[in-house]
């Protein structure tokens, strides 16, 4: 699903955020993204959704290197890559509903699949009942639930999240994770970056760890049910 | 094709959207609009009047043709349709000597007495003729009456040029007035409009990241600022084709002698149905025109 090769990333001649990373994510793999501040956790991710350009490498998804695609191609990359982040990045004049319904809006599906639809992932994260409110007046994990919300309606098949509970409590944190987690196990990708060492033995999942911005170890998922 | 259709719903709503939640900002733009339009319209408008008089005394332009005395009635008739197929004549009018008289006596007042002692009409026949409106310079006038000179049987050929010369400069100046403050005001405007949604961009830059986020493309985001930009203009335009009328239907009785004087004695018009449109029209592409100027800026950002 996702095939990184030699990918280096600089902002300046020397200053490296990612250096000569590689590695390849499955469908429906759940990895998360560890390492400390400046790392390159949220470099790598920027990379994924085209957000930024890598100066060297390939970065194949859906058959194509991204790294090389040409500015009017990402949109339509983008609508298969949904993104999680932190500040929720929710339009805070706009109702729940709505906040869901942009991401089939610029796909140009109709109004009643686009409230269909939204309804239906509304009620998956648990929020149907406040779909006519605005994001102001809902809890930090509420919001985040929305998030994710947006980013899944399009059934996409990568979800990458930047420290999607850094802003919220241990219960609400496990909610949020619990939810991309059920994501994956529908078949989508998830990559989630964070630093909360807590939820890394609590899933048991794949873990690549991180350091000035290279891959410092890349740990396999393992069996946490005993 | 459907899906365009709902796109361009969502554009609608999502413009007049952003028009309500800005109110005061778009508010001030488009009473702008509407004063520069305005000023634009109520400028036009004048123009229209006063071109309306300067092609009235255009008619007058004529070309007097004095024709040889005792001219034969057929050689007449032959130079009737020379000057009738003469370019740039757009109408032959004989006047007899006895026509002639009778025109002198009727503007001569007091100096009537002058031919009285005659015991003959001493004015000639002529032939007065009035030119095709693109003809009425000095120049044209000057070829028209170069290719009658010579001609048997025509005595005298009389045309005014400093008059002509006045007219085509009295129309050049008002032109180029017209043209002149209409750049300065639609240069204006498309700032003031381009202003406007610079701040709306601005103010809604997250939106437009978010919508970036989930695969909108630089159309999808650009439209609704574009029709929005359309909206304010074409509120505008409307607005100022308001006032417009008001002020020339309730200041029309106060200043109708001042108008007088300025566009003669003819009843000042209004606009056209069709220059009220283009007014309106020119309002929504000004707007549009700022809106993209606008995000051409954003972008580049």
């Amino acid at each position: 699903m996702i095939r990184m090769y030699g990918v280096s990333m600089s902002y300046l001649a020397s200053t490296y955020a990612l250096r000569d990373v590689s590695l390849d994510v499955g469908k429906g793999e759940f990895v998360f993204l560890t390492g400390s501040s400046g790392a390159g956790k949220t470099t790598l991710l920027k990379l994924l959704f085209a957000a930024e350009r890598s100066t060297e490498g390939q970065i194949i998804i859906r058959g194509r290197n991204i790294a090389r695609m040409r500015g009017a191609a990402i949109p339509e990359l983008r609508r298969h890559v949904g993104v999680v982040f932190q500040d929720f990045k929710l339009l805070n004049r706009r109702t729940v509903e709505e906040n869901v319904s942009v991401a089939l809006q610029v796909r140009g599906e109709a109004p009643r699949i686009v409230r269909a639809k939204a309804f239906q992932m509304l009620k998956q994260v648990g929020l149907q009942n406040r779909r006519h409110d605005y994001p102001l007046s809902l809890s930090g994990g509420e919001q985040q639930r929305v998030a994710i919300a947006r980013a899944l309606v399009n059934d996409p098949e990568i979800l990458l999240s930047d420290e999607p509970t850094g802003n919220l409590d241990p219960d609400l944190t496990l909610e949020i994770m619990d939810l991309l987690v059920q994501a994956s196990t529908r078949g989508t990708t998830v990559l989630v970056a964070t630093h909360e060492h807590g939820l890394l033995s609590r899933y048991g999942k794949r873990v690549i760890h991180l350091e000035h911005g290279r891959i410092a170890r890349d740990v396999p998922a393992h069996d946490v049910s005993t | 094709m459907i899906r365009l259709g709902y796109r361009l719903q969502y554009f609608v709503q999502t413009a007049w959207r952003g028009l309500r939640s800005s109110l005061l900002t778009s508010g001030v733009s488009v009473l702008t609009i509407a004063v520069a339009l305005g000023l634009m319209g109520g400028f036009g408008l004048l123009v229209l009047n006063m071109q309306g008089l300067l092609d009235r005394f255009g008619e007058d332009l004529q070309v007097s043709v004095y024709l040889e005395a005792d001219l034969s009635k057929e050689r007449t008739q032959e130079l009737d349709a020379t000057l009738k197929s003469v370019e740039g004549v757009r109408h032959v009018e004989y006047i007899s000597p006895e026509q002639a008289l009778q025109h002198f006596l009727s503007v001569a007042g007091t100096h009537a007495g002058l031919i009285e002692g005659l015991d003959h009409n001493p004015l000639p026949a002529s032939f007065v003729l009035t030119l095709a409106p693109e003809k009425r310079t000095k120049q044209d006038m000057a070829i028209v009456v170069e290719s009658l000179q010579g001609l048997p049987g025509i005595e005298d050929l009389v045309y005014g040029a400093d008059w002509i010369e006045g007219y085509t400069r009295a129309i050049g100046f008002v032109r180029w007035l017209a043209a002149g403050l209409g750049g300065v005001l639609v240069f204006a405007t498309v700032m003031i409009v381009a202003n406007t949604i610079r701040l709306a961009v601005y103010a809604r830059r997250d939106e437009i990241e978010i919508l970036s986020l989930v695969g909108a493309s630089r159309i999808f985001v650009s439209v609704p600022f574009l029709l929005e930009g359309m909206l304010q203009g074409l509120l505008g335009g409307l607005l100022a084709l308001a006032m417009l009328y008001a002020a020339f239907r309730l200041a029309l009785p106060e200043i109708a002698h001042g108008l007088q004087l300025l566009v003669g004695l003819a009843a000042p018009s209004f606009l056209s149905s069709g220059d009220m449109l283009l007014l309106v029209a020119c309002g929504a592409g000004l707007g549009c025109f700022g809106s993209l100027l606008a995000l051409i800026g954003g972008y580049r950002h």
